[in-house]
């Protein structure tokens, strides 16, 4: 095991769901001061505040500059908004920990809000098929963001002999997850049958394989290694880290596999290496997955499961928070709800619960890795994190 | 002017159409010719799509529009039936990734019920004659002989 690259000792999060009555810094604020009183920080700590950059149709602009003036905050080593979709909360994640890593701050903050719940489905759609496809060559047949995963999901169920049931597990495992979550959007217990009859939204995805429309904020503070039990008796490290952009965007101009995610096979490859593990040691897996055949794909491309055989591990409750590879105990963005520019600091705060044991009925027992990740794109860019408790190292 | 308003009105207009440069403008009027084009590169013969104003194999910046043979098979599709606000008026719609015989993929409008649809059918393109471009589309291709007794024609 190698030394950490940095140590998370605070972590706060909203309720998922609706927060149309509140503006984006009333819904951020109370998280990063649950954060902050949870680390045992104070404000003077800060070095570096990293936010993830919030939606063109959040009202206010600039908005890490407005939130430091909004706290009264100086900011010491830096203050910035990260921009990539729904990577964005890793990138800010990311910067955090590197701002530790490299020496520049000895205290930072990630932080991210979204609101999406006063904008319609379709006025997003318009919005995000800019983001998710070539504007002149993709976006004119009418494409959207989870379209492409629709496809993989089409192309899996080829590939695999897959039906729609089988799929449909994954959705209900997650509320099973999500039923024990007390911020999750959605808690009330569901039937494969609930899934198969919902109504179709990109076939063969239906309304309970994709993720809702949610509002919420996360926020994580990120210290120095040798700093950490100052703050906390049972920080969290983060072991790695891992990225891979394959220069792709959606689909790859020579015809390849729709069924596995080579960017985050690379990228999950080079965070076991760096973290000195392998991804058999992973307990607990809280994944980027906004439907459910992308958590699929996944436990097969992080090397959980070999190709076309997680939904049999699905199937046979792997997967669970009582499984030897629990995914998505959150109830992942199905069920906990996907604000996709928190979503992927919401990951992280459900990976330091885990490994801190705070989990309460979705608790994987024993955890002691976990790993978190997130995308671009159909998986074309992937960013990893390993976690590990402080006595593992 | 009455009879222009008119003709302008019956007229497919795409809701969310690409853009035309110098560059891209034989591309989009050969597709409303029947033919689909793209860029090689003419240093190391990679052939991409869509046309692109470099190689990106190899970086070189002097590339030739070919022809394409405009067939394929359906890698994959999905039916969109909650679809962007623009395309609302489309929906439910079908579109699918398609891999050309010269091993190019490219996404599409695919002309047939989802429910029909297979993974690897044999497709051809055909020409949505749109404004204020023609957009290529594909169908299921009914059997070989069929697809080349259409382009003899």
């Amino acid at each position: 095991m190698r030394e950490p690259l940095a140590s998370v000792v605070g972590v706060g999060a909203s309720t998922v769901g609706r927060h149309t009555d509140e503006l984006e810094h009333e819904i951020m604020i109370p998280v990063l001061l649950d954060a902050v009183a949870d680390a045992g920080v104070s404000k003077s700590d800060l070095d570096s505040f990293v936010l993830s950059s919030p939606r063109p149709y959040i009202e206010q602009k600039y908005f890490a500059t407005f939130l430091a003036a909004y706290l009264d905050l100086p900011v010491e080593d830096i203050l910035l908004e990260t921009h990539g979709n729904g990577m964005s909360g890793a990138l800010a994640f990311d910067i955090a920990v590197d701002r530790i890593a490299s020496g520049h701050a000895k205290v930072a903050v990630a932080l991210g809000v979204s609101k999406e719940t006063h904008i319609s489905t379709g006025e997003h759609l318009q919005w995000s098929m800019r983001m998710v496809g070539d504007v002149d060559f993709h976006t004119p047949f009418g494409m959207t963001s989870i379209s492409w995963y629709a496809m993989n999901a089409t192309a899996y169920m080829h590939e695999y002999g897959v039906g729609r049931r089988e799929l449909a597990e994954v959705a209900v495992k997650n509320r099973r997850h999500a039923a024990a979550n007390p911020i999750a959007q959605f808690r009330e217990l569901i039937t494969v049958d609930d899934v198969l009859d919902s109504r179709p939204i990109v076939r063969p995805l239906h309304l309970l394989d994709v993720p809702p429309r949610s509002d919420g904020a996360a926020a994580v503070i990120v210290v120095a290694p040798e700093l950490a039990d100052k703050f906390r008796g049972d920080p969290v490290h983060v072991l790695s880290r891992g990225h891979y952009h394959e220069g792709i965007h959606q689909i790859s101009t020579r015809p390849r596999s729709l069924t596995s995610f080579p960017a985050a096979a690379r990228a999950a490859s080079k965070a076991y290496e760096a973290a000195g593990i392998a991804p058999a040691d992973i307990d607990v897996a809280e994944v980027y997955a906004p439907c459910s055949i992308v958590e699929v794909i996944l436990s097969e491309s992080l090397g959980f499961f070999p190709e076309g055989g997680g939904v049999k591990a699905a199937l046979e409750g792997r997967t669970t928070s009582q499984g030897d590879k629990a995914m998505c105990t959150s109830g992942g963005c199905t069920s906990r709800g996907h604000p996709p520019m928190a979503t992927p600091l919401y990951n992280v705060v459900e990976a330091v619960e885990q490994l801190r044991a705070e989990s309460g009925e979705r608790q994987v027992p024993g955890a002691e890795f976990a790993l978190t990740s997130a995308e671009l794109g159909d998986y074309n860019s992937t960013l990893i994190h390993v976690f590990g408790r402080g006595e593992t190292l | 002017m009455g009879e222009a308003m008119a003709s302008a009105g019956n007229a497919d207009q795409l809701p969310y159409p690409p853009r035309t440069t110098e560059f891209t403008a034989p591309f989009w009027s050969a597709v409303a010719d029947g033919r689909l084009t793209t860029t090689r590169c003419t240093r190391c013969e990679f052939l991409t799509f869509p046309p692109k104003v470099l190689c990106p194999q190899c970086w070189s910046r002097d590339v030739e529009y070919v022809v394409l043979s405009g067939r394929g098979r359906l890698a994959t599709f999905t039916e969109v039936c909650v679809p962007p606000a623009v395309f609302r008026d489309e929906a439910p719609y079908v579109i699918g990734i398609v891999d050309l015989e010269e091993n190019v993929r490219l996404l599409t409008r695919i002309r047939a019920p989802f429910d029909e649809l297979t993974v690897g059918l044999p497709v051809h393109m055909v020409v949505r004659h749109s404004q204020p471009v023609a957009l290529y589309e594909f169908a299921p291709s009914p059997d070989t002989e069929n697809v080349c007794e259409e382009k003899n024609a």
